[in-house]
């Protein structure tokens, strides 16, 4: 009675992998075009190449921007990550745990900041950063990706904060420990998952975001890798092998994300859902 | 019993001041180091260098061809030229990025560079916006009229020169000489007779891979070309002389379905709908088509030797509608123009006349696929040796006619793109397209002036 | 201020708790303010203007921009395309990703890296997503075509395939947020409900509609709304992908307002369609938030 269910069920779990697997071919396509060789890139049949190449890569690292794009994607993203999560962190500790006035009502606001359409601000930010003479810097981007950075910060981090019953810092402030001492050493360890969650997110969506760094960039000193790719040239005809290998290029963050970071990238995203 | 529990309460109360207080210099602390990070992080920019060479910065699109002419050329004028240095930068490859690029650079005040390469339809409308300099005074009008009049004309607004012509383009017909000459044919003067010509080589051939007509369809400026040639032929015009669009509604109707019939009656593939330059010039260099609408550059890539129909390409003038009525090419091309806030303004100005010069002009036609504005390299013997067919297009394009020279030409094409598309891919009628296009280019021209 | 009265020092701990609660607060709301707040207010007047930076136009007009898109066919012929999308894109991520979450669901072992396969296409970045699907929709060389058994299909030519390649593009990108979801709603639901319903008769189907999907219900009401918010928004795959293109049967809104804004340089009216979608999005949120509290599932 025991063996066949878990033959089947061995054969189902292959399945659903293979299922997966084919899910995710679009990426693998897309990795095996930026290994194959140019002259065979535009005919079908055969799908696979006779041999593997580095060429597209050389290419790209060498007479691309894509390496300066992936430099200042990097540090947009690290210092975005930064001031959210310090502005949000606080931010957050103000409304979970301070009788903050219009509590309910500030979250609701700062959770629709979430919801925001970046088209609808890019217009005064583009006016805003040409006014304080910002544009093509890093700190365009900076400001620009905080502003849908932030409140997401805030939601999650006050997610999570509320799940860490404020009763443990009353008893610590009971036997002496003051706030911040509070806060440092049961509070945060207990929110570190929380904080790393809410980090990832953040520079996951600061790696990604498009039309703020496609605005407000205009030469490499401040192109993003999203950027740099949409503007990839070409000269005759597309570089598909090319453009490949800059994709693999600007997936490389998200990927190792997604494979070793799983964990907290799914547990930010669930929190984000069910705090609503 | 109540002392003590109101001591531990203040006391705790005191505990909180305190540590708020501690908290929040704790936050301010943390603040102070993320807003000096963020400081740091919009410094940005190279350090002014006192003294020293002048560098100037050359912005320009890719130079077609298979040798890349420029690097020589600006090691030739460093060297006539000692202490000044050039940096040639790239633009990207798309003529809209390249706007666009050069816009958002030029609209915040500080653009990084002194000389760029402007698409001819440009120049009005940088110098509408006051981002170029006004050459008249460093250029004496003879030298501009070494060049074509049209092109001189694109870099003319208001009377005065704004930039100076560098590479020439007309539209013009290639044809498949071995074919027609198999039948018979001389090259059409008009479209019916490029049709029946198209369906007896078709059959005669028997060869289903061979498409008939190719011109530019996708939506982009090619389209605009393209649409603005038949309007031409047809004898109305894009711009009327009120300044208004579609002067003649009925004709741009007219026009716009003599297009989609090419299409319905197979002479052009359907695909021509998303082609631009290089998708609809690889099909016909490959000989799978019998004519091609397209620009100069193209030949020198047909007659390279490994090409199938060297040899066998012809030019000639578009066909008619009618005859009678004269079907001019659109001319175009790149002009140079130098940025009005340059820190070095006599050494730009340099630069610029120094490219447009006759030496530089045939340095590029000799390695490249330009052709040059300067009428008189069109008959000079040695380039004439590597590309035979320079004096053709020196006819050409001295009967080719520029695009409407005003600062809102770009406003104007990119609104009518998707609508040509739409009437184009059958989304919308003609009739709809045209009043649909007019009724937005009034809602964004109004009350706009040259 | 009730100073005489007792309790007066747990209400004069609470103000400073307040205080201390908004000095916390401060620093992150001043950003807000700047950088979301502050724009918002700006867009909308800058939609009541008439204004082309190039050309140093720059005047009041009141609502023509408004007046305009009201009787502009391009204007709605992007509200369909955006509705369109929207529509047909949640559909299918809701469908597909309720699927794949019961597929995973019953995984006994390999559920990680079958996370994984899944969350990378989510992951990726949009513009990395739109080459990818750009390559595989190539008429000549693409993968699309070939599994479809060499047709020469023009993807992203065709007025009539663009905005269905374009949905599949983004249902591709999204299903797995969807799944993420529901499958950790579904981990918690405990097998024995399963095993009790088989045991009364329950056939798979049934056991579907009455145990499981009511119990994710909650879930996927939430999901679909931040799927609907992000569609409505969604900018970066149509205008890498087809640009808008073409015809404009891909254009949405927010490509209409990205094109006016920075490619006619007109920001009045770019910015009137920019209000148009901020309009739409919050008032598509209210709507849904008050459908969900309705229902008592709002916290």
């Amino acid at each position: 009675m025991t063996a066949r269910p878990r033959a089947t069920g061995r054969l189902r779990d292959w399945a659903v992998l293979a299922a997966l697997l084919a899910y995710a071919t679009p990426f693998f396509w897309q990795l095996l075009t930026s290994l194959k060789p140019e002259a065979e890139l535009m005919v079908l049949p055969p799908l696979l190449p006779t041999r593997l190449t580095w060429e597209h890569y050389r290419v790209v690292l060498d007479q691309s921007v894509m390496l300066r794009a992936l430099i200042n994607s990097l540090g947009v993203g690290a210092i975005t990550t930064a001031l959210a999560l310090c502005l949000g962190l606080f931010g957050a500790y103000g409304i979970a745990r301070y009788p903050v006035p219009g509590k309910g009502l500030l979250l609701l606001v700062i959770v629709g900041g979430t919801a925001f359409p970046q088209i609808a601000t890019v217009s005064p930010l583009y006016l805003l950063m040409r006014a304080l003479d910002l544009r093509d810097t890093w700190l365009a981007l900076i400001l620009a990706n905080t502003s849908f950075a932030l409140p997401l910060v805030i939601w999650l981090l006050t997610g999570f904060l509320q799940e860490i019953p404020a009763q443990l810092e009353e008893a610590a402030s009971v036997d002496g420990a003051s706030r911040p001492r509070a806060f440092r050493w049961i509070v945060l360890p207990l929110l570190a998952p929380g904080l790393a969650s809410a980090a990832l997110l953040t520079f996951l969506f600061s790696w990604n975001e498009f039309l703020f760094a496609y605005t407000f960039t205009a030469t490499e000193a401040s192109r993003t890798v999203p950027v740099a790719l949409a503007l990839f040239p070409g000269v005759f005809e597309v570089p598909w092998g090319d453009i490949a290998a800059a994709s693999m290029l600007a997936s490389v963050p998200p990927v190792a994300l997604v494979v070793g970071l799983q964990r907290y990238l799914v547990r930010g995203l669930l929190t984000g859902a069910l705090r609503e | 019993m109540i002392a003590p529990k109101e001591k531990t309460r203040a006391r705790k109360a005191v505990k909180l001041r305190c540590s708020a207080g501690r908290m929040s210099a704790l936050g301010a602390a943390v603040l102070l180091v993320n807003l000096s990070l963020l400081v740091l992080s919009g410094c940005g920019g190279p350090p002014e260098s006192r003294g020293g060479p002048v560098t100037l910065v050359l912005k320009h699109a890719k130079i077609l061809g298979p040798v890349d002419p420029i690097p020589r050329l600006l090691a030739e004028f460093e060297a006539e030229h000692p202490g000044i240095r050039i940096k040639a930068e790239v633009l990207p490859w798309s003529s809209d990025e390249q706007r666009q690029f050069l816009v958002i650079n030029l609209e915040g005040g500080r653009p990084g560079f002194d000389v760029m390469m402007l698409d001819c339809i440009w120049v009005p409308e940088f110098a509408r916006a006051g981002w170029i300099l006004d050459l008249t005074p460093s250029v004496p009008s003879a030298e501009l009229s070494a060049h074509f009049p049209s092109a001189v004309e694109a870099g003319t607004y208001r009377g005065r020169t704004w930039a100076l012509p560098w590479i020439m383009n007309v539209g013009l017909l290639y044809y498949r000489s071995d074919l027609l000459a198999r039948y018979g044919f001389q090259p059409p003067a008009t479209y019916p007779e490029m049709l029946e010509q198209i369906r007896v080589i078709r059959s005669g051939e028997g060869n289903p891979k061979l498409e008939g007509y190719l011109w530019q369809g996708k939506q982009y400026e090619g389209l605009v070309v393209n649409v603005l040639e038949g309007l031409w032929a047809d004898g109305t015009t894009l711009v009327g002389e009120d300044g208004r669009v579609f002067p003649d509604p009925e004709r741009a109707q007219h026009v716009l379905r003599l297009l989609r019939m090419l299409i319905d009656s197979g002479a052009s593939p359907a695909w021509v709908t998303a082609a631009d330059e290089e998708s609809t010039r690889r099909p016909f260099g490959n000989g799978e088509a019998v004519f091609l609408r397209s620009w100069p550059y193209a030949v020198d890539l047909f007659e390279r030797p490994d090409s199938p129909v060297r040899g066998k390409v012809g030019l000639a003038p578009l066909p008619r509608h009618e005859a009678g009525v004269p079907a001019p090419g659109s001319t175009g091309g790149a002009h140079l123009a130098v940025t009005r806030h340059t820190r070095h303004p006599a050494e730009a100005i340099e630069l610029a006349r120094f490219l447009s010069s006759t030496r530089a002009q045939r340095a590029m036609t000799a390695s490249g696929a330009t052709k040059p504005t300067r009428m008189a390299l069109y008959a000079d013997p040695e380039l004439v040796r590597g590309s035979p067919n320079l004096p053709r297009i020196h006819d050409l394009t001295l009967g080719g006619r520029s695009r409407p020279v005003t600062p809102y030409y770009v406003m104007i094409s990119t609104t009518l793109q998707p609508e040509l598309s739409a009437a184009l891919v059958k989304v919308k009628t003609p009739a709809q397209s045209v009043a649909d296009a007019r009724r937005r280019l009034e809602f964004l021209l109004r009350d706009l002036h040259e | 201020m009730r100073s005489g009265r007792p309790g007066a020092g747990v209400t004069r701990r609470r103000r400073r708790a307040r205080v201390q609660g908004l000095v916390l607060l401060a620093p992150a709301l001043v950003t807000l303010g700047a950088l979301t707040l502050y724009p918002t207010v700006w867009v909308v007047w800058l939609s009541l203007q008439r204004r082309i930076p190039i050309f140093g136009v720059n005047h009041f007009e009141g609502l023509g921009n408004y007046a305009f898109l009201a009787a502009d066919p391009r204007f709605w012929k992007a509200v369909e395309v955006t509705v369109l999308f929207t529509v047909a894109s949640v559909a299918l991520e809701v469908v597909g990703g309720v699927a794949a979450a019961l597929a995973l669901r019953g995984q006994r072992w390999g559920s990680r890296v079958a996370l994984s396969l899944l969350l990378l296409a989510w992951a990726l970045p949009s513009v990395v997503t739109a080459k990818l699907f750009e390559w595989l929709y190539n008429p000549a060389a693409g993968l699309v075509n070939y599994a479809l058994g060499g047709v020469a299909l023009n993807w992203l030519g065709d007025p009539r395939l663009a905005l269905p390649g374009l949905i599949l593009a983004d249902v591709w990108r999204t299903l797995p947020f969807v799944t993420v979801l529901c499958f950790a709603r579904l981990l918690a639901i405990p097998a024995e409900i399963y095993e009790a319903a088989q045991l009364d008769g329950a056939g798979p189907v049934a056991s579907f509609t009455r145990i499981t999907l009511p119990l994710i219900r909650r879930i996927l009401l939430i999901a679909v709304l931040f799927r609907t918010l992000d569609a409505l928004r969604s900018f970066d795959l149509m205008f890498v992908l087809t640009g808008g293109g073409p015809a404009g049967t891909t254009e949405t809104l927010t490509v209409y307002a990205y094109r006016s804004l920075f490619q006619a340089v007109q920001l009045g009216l770019g910015s009137a369609v920019g209000v148009v979608v901020f309009a739409l999005v919050m008032a598509v949120a209210w709507a849904y938030l008050r459908a969900l509290r309705r229902e008592g599932l709002a916290a």
